[in-house]
């Protein structure tokens, strides 16, 4: 629900950048989105075409690179791939997300 | 030939911003301020109504909701401050909204913001408003198996409040899957049983909103 949102935002920075820049027109946009983001990314690649309308990115491609959730535990360093949980190494319970909560712009591919 | 630009920013760049000046204009006030999220019908504003009433610090509430002012008609009639946001089909609250309801109060003397997200278990978990702690709000009736189903929210919530307790002779909730999943999720939340309709566990709330407020001023 919340991904026209997202992307609107995306549209917005890029707007302002574009014009700093002077960027004549951004062919291709890549989003860098974790996989505990609870984002879909056909949802996000229709909310950017439709955000995008009538701006320098209209009809541009929107790559999503998707990224792996991976933790690791606090006490004995194991990481593996998955959401927090305990650690399947000693058990312990202080563990952190290490990747898979990315919400980034990663880059643009523009004409000068 | 296209070129290609490397931006590495955060998508939300723009809000999260604003949820920064909120987080460090309220730090400097010394305001706590919550975020409550759950889904709709979980109890977050009964849950609001009984910690307002008689609790020992002062507070305003911002209520989200997609449409109608119910929710800040019902807590107006505790005596507190409040600001009405209506999303109008926006399934979260951004700090951009929170932002322009803050301006509409006085924060003068006041100790906590509680922010009532719109009722919704996905979205609003992803959105930084500047609050100080996100508390995840679950209702008996819902079922047990929420936290699993959606990690994220009870991944990040500093407290969980498991709401309507005195449902639970009447229905087959089972409470060990319920707080070990939250367990497991985050061991580091406060894990609280509350009926808002019998005043069980608001104290024990109440004092974990009182040490938030202290920790936030020591």
């Amino acid at each position: 629900m919340h991904e026209l949102s997202l992307v609107s935002s995306v549209v917005g920075s890029l707007e302002e950048l574009a014009m700093g820049k002077g960027w004549k027109r951004i062919t291709k946009v890549t989003l860098k989105i974790g996989k505990m983001r609870q984002v879909i990314p056909e949802v996000m690649v229709f909310s950017f075409s439709v955000a995008s309308r009538g701006t320098i990115m209209e009809g541009s491609e929107l790559e999503i690179l998707e990224v792996p959730v991976r933790s690791r535990c606090l006490s004995c360093g194991e990481n593996w791939e998955g959401p927090t949980f305990l650690c399947p190494g000693c058990g312990g319970s202080e563990v952190e997300t290490e990747s898979g909560m990315e919400m980034d712009l990663e880059s643009v591919e523009v004409e000068e | 030939m296209p070129r290609r630009i490397v931006i590495q920013q955060s998508v939300m760049a723009a809000d999260e911003k604003i949820a920064a000046r909120i987080r460090k204009d309220l730090s400097q006030r010394g305001v706590l301020m919550l975020n409550l999220i759950g889904s709709p019908g979980a109890g977050k504003t009964a849950l609001l109504e009984s910690t307002l009433t008689g609790a020992p610090f002062r507070s305003v509430v911002l209520e989200g909701d997609v449409a109608t002012s119910r929710d800040a008609e019902r807590i107006a009639r505790t005596g507190t401050p409040v600001v009405q946001i209506n999303t109008r089909g926006g399934c979260h609250l951004e700090a951009h909204l929170v932002d322009k309801a803050l301006e509409e109060l006085e924060l003068d003397g006041i100790d906590v913001v509680f922010i009532e997200n719109v009722g919704n278990l996905v979205c609003p978990a992803e959105f930084d408003l500047g609050e100080d702690h996100k508390v995840a709000v679950c209702s008996v009736p819902e079922g047990p198996d929420k936290p699993l189903k959606y990690p994220h929210l009870f991944s990040q919530a500093d407290a969980v409040l498991l709401t309507k307790v005195d449902l639970l002779e009447h229905l087959d909730f089972d409470r060990d899957l319920f707080w070990g999943d939250v367990r497991d999720l985050n061991s580091r939340a406060q894990m609280l049983e509350v009926s808002a309709l019998r005043g069980e566990g608001v104290p024990e709330w109440i004092a974990v909103v009182e040490r938030w407020i202290r920790g936030k001023r020591s």
